[in-house]
C-alpha cells in the first residue's frame, strides 16, 4: 500500500507539527498587529481562517478528483476511499467557509441592513459546490458497498468536477460582487497589508495541513474498518 | 462500412429504437407535456393578476423546464433496467452509440418541451418577445446543455438502488451555471436586449454543454459497463 499505509511512522510527526503551525497562527492570527480600517476593524482578522478555508475547500476537490480518476479502473477499495474522505472534508470545509463569510458579511458589507445573504456570486456559488459534494454522499448511500459503487461515485466527481470552473471561476468574475479580485473591486494582493501577509501566508498552509492530517487518519481508519469487516464487498 | 459510418449507423439505431417505443406508449411525450401545463396554469394561479417582470418570467419558465426534464428525461435508462434490456445493449452496441443515441433523443425531447413551455407562457402569461432569434438560439443551447447532463446523470441514477427522487438532487446544483446564463440571455431576448449584450451568457451557455458532453462521453463507459 502506498503513502499513508498502517505502519507510517510520519503521521505523528506530520500531525505534531501542523499542532504546532496551526497555534502560532492562532496566537499571530489574534494578537498580531492589524491595520484598522473603517467598518472592517478588527474582522479583518478573518481574512486569516475564511479565506484558507477556501484554498483547502479547493485542494480537498482536488485530492478528491484525483482520487476518483484513479477508483475508475481500480481493482481494490483505497482510491475509492481516498476520494470520499477528501470529498466529505471538502463539505466540511465548505460549511466552514460559508459560515465564516455569513457572518463576516453579516456585520461589514449589510451592516445595518440585517442581511445573512444576499445573492453574491462567489458566496452562492460555493454554497452551490458544497452541495454537489452533498449529493455525493446521497448517491453512494443508494448503491451497495463493492466495486460497482467506488466505480459510479468516480464517475459522478468527476462529472461534477467538470463543472467546477465554471461555478468557482467563469461565472463569478461575470457578475457583480463585493468580493476582492471582482469587477470594481481591487485584487486580494493591491489591498492586503504586508503585515498581515506575515500570518496569512501561514494560515493558509496550516489549514491545508490541517486538512491532510484529518484526510489521512480518517482514510487509514476507513481501510481499517475495511480490513476487519466480517464480510467485504471487495 | 468503416469505422465512422458504423458508429454513426448504431448511434442512430439506437436513436430509432428509442422514438418507436415512444411512439408506441407516448409515455414521455405526454407526460412532459402534462407536467408542463400543469406546472404553467400553477404558476398562472400563484400570480393572478400580477404583473410581473421580464426576469422573473425568464425565472419561471426555466424552473419550470429544469423540473420537466427532471421528471421526464431519467426514464431512457430507467426504463431499459426496468425491461431487462441492458444485456442486450450491451452486446450490441458500443457505448458510445448507446450515449449518442439517448442524448439525441433526449435533446429532441428536450427541445420540444422548451418550445411547449415557451408557448404556454407566451399565451397564458402574455410573454412579449423582442429578440426571437436571440430566444430561439437560448432555447437550442440551453436544451442542449440541459439534456447532456440530465442524460448522463439519468444512466448514473439507474444503476442504484433506489431510482426515482435521486435525479434532482444531483442534476440541480450541476444545472445552476447553465441556469443563470440561460435566464439571463432569456431575459435579454425578452427585452430586447442587443446580441453583444448577450455574447457572454451564449459563450458560457456553449461552453457549459461543451464541457458537459465530453465529459458524460469520456465517463460513459464506466457507468455502462459492469
Amino acid at each position: 500500500m502506498p503513502t499513508g499505509s498502517f505502519s507510517s511512522r510520519a503521521y505523528p510527526i506530520v500531525r505534531n507539527g501542523v499542532l504546532l503551525w496551526m497555534t502560532a497562527v492562532l496566537l499571530g492570527a489574534f494578537l498580531m498587529d492589524i491595520p484598522r480600517l473603517r467598518i472592517l476593524e478588527h474582522t479583518a482578522r478573518n481574512l486569516y481562517f475564511h479565506v484558507p478555508m477556501w484554498f483547502t475547500l479547493i485542494a480537498a476537490v482536488l485530492v478528491s478528483a484525483y482520487h476518483s480518476f484513479r477508483a475508475l479502473g481500480a481493482r481494490d477499495p483505497e482510491p475509492d476511499v481516498r476520494a470520499a474522505e477528501a470529498a466529505r472534508l471538502a463539505v466540511f470545509f465548505g460549511v466552514l467557509g460559508l459560515l465564516t463569510g455569513m457572518v463576516w458579511a453579516r456585520f461589514t458589507w449589510y451592516l445595518g441592513s440585517g442581511l445573512w445573504w444576499n445573492f453574491d456570486p462567489k458566496q452562492s456559488m460555493a454554497a452551490v459546490q458544497v452541495l454537489i459534494y452533498a449529493g455525493y454522499f446521497v448517491l453512494r448511500s443508494g448503491i451497495d458497498e463493492g466495486p460497482k459503487r467506488a466505480r459510479i461515485a468516480a464517475v459522478y466527481n468527476l462529472f461534477a468536477f467538470s463543472t467546477v470552473p465554471f461555478l468557482l471561476f467563469v461565472l463569478p468574475r461575470q457578475m457583480e460582487s463585493l468580493h476582492p479580485g471582482a469587477e470594481g473591486n481591487p485584487a486580494f494582493s493591491q489591498i492586503t497589508d504586508p503585515r498581515m501577509r506575515l500570518v496569512f501566508y501561514p494560515a493558509v498552509i496550516g489549514f491545508i495541513g490541517l486538512f491532510w492530517v484529518l484526510y489521512s487518519q480518517r482514510v487509514r481508519l476507513a481501510l481499517l474498518r475495511l480490513r476487519t469487516g466480517d464480510e467485504s464487498a471487495w | 462500412m468503416d469505422g465512422i459510418s458504423l458508429w454513426l449507423h448504431g448511434a442512430w439505431a439506437v436513436f430509432e429504437k428509442d422514438v418507436r417505443l415512444e411512439l408506441r406508449s407516448r409515455y414521455a411525450v405526454n407526460m412532459l407535456l402534462l407536467f408542463v401545463l400543469s406546472a404553467v396554469l400553477l404558476v398562472l394561479f400563484a400570480v393572478s393578476r400580477e404583473s410581473i417582470g421580464e426576469r422573473v418570467q425568464a425565472a419561471l419558465l426555466w424552473i419550470v423546464v429544469v423540473y420537466a426534464a427532471a421528471v421526464g428525461l431519467g426514464q431512457t435508462f430507467i426504463s431499459e433496467e426496468e425491461r431487462g434490456t441492458v444485456l442486450l445493449l450491451q452486446l450490441n452496441a458500443r457505448p458510445s452509440m448507446v450515449f449518442a443515441g439517448k442524448l439525441l433523443f433526449n435533446s429532441l425531447l428536450t427541445l420540444g418541451l422548451n418550445l411547449v413551455a415557451f408557448a404556454a407562457f407566451l399565451v397564458l402569461l402574455g410573454m412579449t418577445v423582442k429578440r426571437p432569434g436571440l430566444l430561439a438560439l437560448t432555447l437550442i443551447l440551453g436544451g442542449l446543455g440541459l439534456s447532456g447532463a440530465t442524460t448522463f446523470l439519468a444512466a448514473i441514477i439507474a444503476r442504484t438502488a433506489n431510482r426515482g427522487p435521486l435525479l434532482p438532487v444531483l442534476l440541480f446544483p450541476l444545472l445552476t451555471p447553465l441556469l443563470l446564463s440561460v435566464v439571463n440571455a432569456t431575459r435579454l431576448a425578452l427585452t430586447g436586449g442587443s446580441w453583444g449584450e448577450a455574447t457572454d451568457e451564449l459563450l458560457a451557455l456553449v461552453g457549459f454543454a461543451g464541457v458537459v458532453i465530453s465529459a458524460a462521453v469520456l465517463l460513459f463507459d464506466y457507468v455502462w459497463n459492469d
